[in-house]
């Protein structure tokens, strides 16, 4: 059983090592110096602009494209005839860089031009004429997978892009025996990334096709290898570096690979870099948003709360195009069923095509919104059976040592220890009036594996420069939840520095070590243990060299080199010793964390991660029974996210993740009409403000996992899961009644409260 | 294209007169940056006669260039104009508060201007002097011309500044808003009411509502309906109801639902009824 120890909301200290670093861009974002893609220049740069289907379903009958080329200053006009426009995907290969015959979205890519500036390409844009026969659309998800529905993909048929049927235990013979069966049925709207800088890049190429793409993503190593195979150029002549990345959540694991194709394609043609942004209207209506989904859930209970069995059956709306959806909806339909012990469970998930925006990845992957449905019934379960919400969970929570039902191996957990905290800090013994109140729990996969079974690790180089500096070189990717200053945090703990003197080299793919990305909590958990074995490895080298330079043996410790008869060597002496030694070669200490293989069967039966973080959060929240209007007063957040390796990085993870949290629940989420977004702006797709933010406090459980670097877990992704649950039974406590449609909008509310109707 | 702050009203008068329309007169510039405005632009914001808070013969004189962080932050607004004080508080975010002004507010003459419903509620009336340096006089209900759109030319006319009685004796006013989001976001619905009773009855009243037509409304039933009562439990039902009833509004997929936002209307325009009336009761004990 592992050990579990309490780190307080101002507990800063109590970790071993150097002083916290707080990463190499901070400074440049808050003055304004740092480097986006949208500002990014070129010598001789054009600019790329798209055409796009004004159509939610359509054939394409005819592109006239000659009035674009006569637009002055205009260079390149593509269209799905003009280039190879192989198929590509993520999952499933149903995308091509242009539309052919058809178009399947409003916003679908029909043609691409490049010109000297802005205006010229908009003015080429206008000047191609396009012929389109509309055709029938479809919008509902469970519509589209009706049987006369409307087919948008000849190869899925049904408008069926992915799906599953899984069964564990004995459900049915579980329901049959319950004393207590729920159900209900949740709605969940897509929601966007909603980062603060819109998608762009610069690609750029030479006479031999060398391609070169400036822009910042999750994964640009994955992404390279899309690009490469669907451009078919050899791996080795495409390069992706980043400049630093305005936000990702999830959004830019892959980013907007139309873009980059489009741009490259461009670049191709003209040999010119070829820069192409999305506005905030198209990041809206035409990027990569959360599939929406339609959840119906049913529990079986015994009487004495003990939870037997669990069924869904989950509708996600993947829109025109797939990318992530699958493994998002994978995601979403099984994570949750980890957070509990339920022994018999059945789930049925189908991701349905419509002529809607295409979709992709979000922070946490719809296990915030699988946690909406599954916590609000529970709590209708506890309402029933008269036990309280909080000791129901309490009675049914995963613990360390568990093997889930889909046999996810739980090494170290503190969900129960954390599901106390939280209702203790929010007053769950202690309730005010006129308030209500709200619990709830979340899991996460910290160090996903399965992602690609042969590549389930990470690597880093750890580099002793000549002036006794140390740089770390990675693959991952900080986009701002601290990654480097984690970095370069393990790499002092490692060599006794302080975390100043390591330097983080990253965003490169021709130099940087490759990896699978920032992405389903990897980074500390994996990349961080790369970096830790690099440092380790690099310590070893050192004293190697020093030993040799000095005639005897040499031993590193709190940063120092000491030689046997007490002298002290300088990390520079030792470099530059070793440098001229080997002619110009550097100490390059090298490390790779290659994690136990995941063994799992075809129905998914298997350990899918490193390791799992847990949360519980409560909310306290005030409902106005006139109006319906909400006041979510505060959140306790209580984590297991191991030991956290830095406390300030970590708080900003855990304000960000429940502020974007209480977006998803209560601001957010896409409105459509038919299949345009309605809603495709900051001022009608609303965030939460500074001014919605509630009071939010926390604290971490910190459990010694035996896999995550100094015993870390991943925090990122994980602290978004259980807001949407905690705040939905607030509400219901402090309504009477229940919403089951996200977000909680005061209309909803009070609709739950009057019995639907509007009184007047 | 040229940028001239104004030092003194005067100055100001003069470009206005001189330029013959083609120019335009700017505060805070928090609408007028987000239209097209015009090439030639005159800063008034620190024209003397257009800024502070003081008494005018027993009336208070509130500058059209006081933004709505100093007016929500006046205790003179505060104690003597409360709705115009909460109206000012809830516009845009702070920083829109900081530089949007209250005559900008009424000029730019949006359906749901916050400002302008509380100052239509108690009763105010604006000062204004034009390029040839003759002023008038007019009750800011009157100042709406239509949609978006103003009897203020601010190409050839300066609103200097609002009149308010301040709250005395039997007197209160009071100030509602419903949107969806703490800050950057219009009302679905707002409300100021201003009363005074005497003896208890209610002999004045002005309950406004907003946005339902391209100006900020009164509810004209609903104050038929309370002038005379003396207000207790029985009549804040029947304003609901009235409110709701004499009033068109729609929804919207964005906003809300029809049904929904009559629903708001009543229950607004009852608060902000009930709270001014609450307060007139405060100040006639005292
Ligand atoms: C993000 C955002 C959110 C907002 N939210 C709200 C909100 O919630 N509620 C709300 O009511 N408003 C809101 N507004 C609108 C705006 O902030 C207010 O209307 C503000 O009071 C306008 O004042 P200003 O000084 O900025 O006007 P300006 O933009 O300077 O001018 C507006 C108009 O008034 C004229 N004008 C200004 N001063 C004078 C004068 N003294 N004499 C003659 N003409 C004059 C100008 O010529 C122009 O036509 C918002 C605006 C933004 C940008």
């Amino acid at each position: 059983m592992p050990v579990t120890k309490k780190t307080g909301v101002n507990s800063e200290t109590g970790i071993p090592g150097p002083a916290y670093n707080q990463g190499p861009d901070v400074w440049d974002k808050v003055t304004g110096k740092a480097v986006y893609g949208i500002d990014l220049q070129l010598p001789g740069m054009l600019y790329g602009k798209v055409l796009r289907s004004p159509h939610s379903h359509a054939r394409v009958i005819r592109i006239d494209t000659a009035g674009a080329f006569a637009v002055p200053g205009v260079r390149a006009v593509l269209t799905a005839s003009a280039i190879k426009n192989k198929p590509y995907g993520i999952v499933v290969e149903d995308e091509q860089p242009l539309a052919g015959d058809r178009v399947r979205y409003i916003g679908d890519e029909v043609a691409a031009v490049a010109a000297v500036d802005e205006e010229s390409a908009g003015k080429a844009l206008e000047a191609i004429k396009v012929d389109y026969e509309p055709l029938p659309a479809v919008y509902d998800p469970a519509e589209a997978l009706g049987e006369d529905a409307v087919q948008l993909h000849e190869q899925y048929s049904g408008n069926i892009a992915w799906e599953r049927d899984l069964e564990r235990g004995d459900p049915e013979q579980a329901f049959k025996e319950a004393d207590l069966v729920v159900e209900n049925s949740f709605s969940i709207p897509s929601v966007h990334p909603t980062y603060l800088e819109p998608i762009a890049c610069v690609a750029s190429s030479d006479y031999m096709d060398n391609l070169t793409i400036h822009t910042a993503l999750q994964s640009p190593d994955v992404v390279r290898e899309i690009i490469s195979a669907a451009l078919e150029l050899p791996l080795s002549k495409v390069r992706i570096i980043g400049p630093v990345m305005g936000g990702g959540f999830g959004g830019r694991v892959y980013g907007n690979l139309k873009l980059y194709l489009l741009s490259s394609l461009l670049s191709l043609q003209t040999g010119a870099p070829v820069k192409m942004q999305l506005s905030r209207e198209e990041e809206f209506s035409v990027g990569r948003p959360m599939i929406a989904a339609q959840i119906k859930m049913r529990m079986a209970l015994r009487k004495d709360g003990t939870f037997l069995a669990r069924e869904a059956d989950i509708i996600t709306d993947n829109g025109a195009y797939s990318a992530q959806a699958p493994w998002v909806s994978k995601t979403l339909s099984e994570r949750n069923d980890a957070l509990y012990r339920i022994p018999h469970i059945r789930t049925r998930a189908r991701l349905a095509y419509t002529n809607k925006v295409p979709t992709a990845q979000y922070r946490a992957y719809g296990n915030q919104a699988a946690n909406f449905a599954s916590e609000s019934l529970i709590d209708q379960a506890a309402e029933k059976l008269q036990i309280d919400p909080l000791q129901l969970r309490l009675k049914n929570c995963t613990r360390a040592g568990d093997v889930t039902g889909h046999g996810l191996q739980i090494k170290s957990c503190a969900l129960a220890e954390c599901l106390e905290e939280a209702a203790t800090r929010i007053g769950w013994h202690n309730r005010k009036k006129n308030r209500g109140y709200g619990i709830s729990a979340g899991i996460h996969a910290s160090g996903s594996l399965v992602l690609n079974q042969d590549f389930r690790g990470a690597s880093a180089r750890a580099v002793l420069e000549l002036d006794g500096k140390v740089t770390v070189f990675t693959g991952e990717q900080d986009y701002g939840q601290g990654t480097y200053g984690a970095f370069s945090h393990i790499a002092a703990m490692v060599l006794g520095l302080d975390a100043r003197q390591v330097r983080i080299y990253c965003r490169d793919t021709l130099v940087t070590p490759h990896s699978q990305g920032a992405l389903a909590n990897r980074q500390t958990t994996i990349g961080g243990r790369a970096v830790q074995l690099a440092a380790e490895d690099l310590k070893k080298l050192i004293e190697e060299a020093a030993s040799e330079m000095a005639g005897q043996p040499v031993k590193m410790q709190e940063g120092r080199l000491e030689t046997a008869s007490n002298r002290d060597l300088k990390l520079e002496e030792v470099a530059r010793y070793y440098h001229y030694r080997t002619s110009g070669l550097t100490l390059n200490g090298e490390g790779r964390y290659v994690p136990p293989p995941s063994a799992y069967d075809e129905t998914g039966y298997g350990n899918i991660s490193v390791t799992y973080s847990f949360a519980a959060h409560a909310a306290e929240v005030e409902v106005d029974r006139n109006t319906g209007a909400l006041t979510v007063h505060r959140i306790a957040a209580v984590h297991d996210s191991g030991r956290i390796v830095n406390p300030h990085a970590a708080r900003g993870q855990v304000f960000g993740g429940m502020t974007q949290g209480l977006g998803f629940c209560c601001y957010e989420g896409y409105l459509f009409d038919k299949g345009r977004v309605a809603n495709a702006s900051l001022a009608d797709y609303r965030v939460p403000t500074a001014m919605d933010v509630p009071g939010m406090e926390y604290s971490f459980v910190e459990t010694e996992d035996p896999e995550g670097p100094f015993g870390a877990k991943g925090l990122g992704e994980v602290v978004q899961v259980p807001v949407p649950g905690a705040i939905a039974n607030a509400v219901a406590d402090a309504a009477g009644s229940r919403v089951t449609e996200l977000p909680l909008t005061a209309e909803r509310i009070y609709r739950a409260i009057s019995g639907g109707e509007c009184e007047r | 294209m040229s940028y001239m702050v104004a030092a003194s009203l005067e100055q100001a008068l003069k470009i206005l007169h001189e330029k013959g329309g083609n120019v335009q007169v700017i505060a805070g510039g928090t609408d007028l940056y987000l239209k097209k405005p015009l090439p030639d632009l005159v800063d008034v914001s620190s024209v003397p006669e257009i800024l502070g808070i003081c008494r005018d013969e027993g009336m208070l004189s509130i500058g059209a260039g006081v933004t709505h962080t100093e007016a929500a932050a006046s205790a003179v607004i505060q104690s003597e104009a409360e709705a115009l004080a909460e109206a000012c508080r809830r516009v845009g975010s702070p920083q829109v508060r900081n530089m949007g002004t209250i005559g900008g507010n009424l000029v730019n003459a949006a359906p749901a201007a916050d400002a302008a419903v509380a100052l239509v509620a108690l009763g105010a009336k604006a000062l204004l002097v034009n390029h040839a340096g003759s002023s008038r006089e007019a009750f800011v209900e009157d100042l709406y011309a239509g949609y978006n759109c103003s009897y203020v030319d601010g190409s050839s006319e300066i609103l200097l500044r609002f009149l308010v009685e301040p709250c005395g004796q039997g007197m209160g006013s009071a100030f509602m808003r419903f949107a969806p989001r703490e800050a950057l976001s219009l009302p679905l619905v707002n409300s100021a009411a201003f009363v005074r009773l005497r003896e208890n009855i209610i002999e004045e009243v002005r309950v406004v509502i907003a946005p339902v037509k391209p100006a900020p409304t009164r509810l004209v039933e609903t104050e038929k309906l309370v002038l005379g009562c003396k207000p207790g439990e029985d009549i804040w039902r029947k304003v609901e109801y009235t409110a709701a009833s004499e009033v068109e509004v729609r929804g919207s997929l964005l906003r809300c639902s029809e049904e929904y936002r009559y629903h708001l209307v009543g229950v607004l325009a009852r608060r902000a009824l009930k709270k001014a009336v609450e307060r007139a009761l405060n100040r006639q004990r005292r």
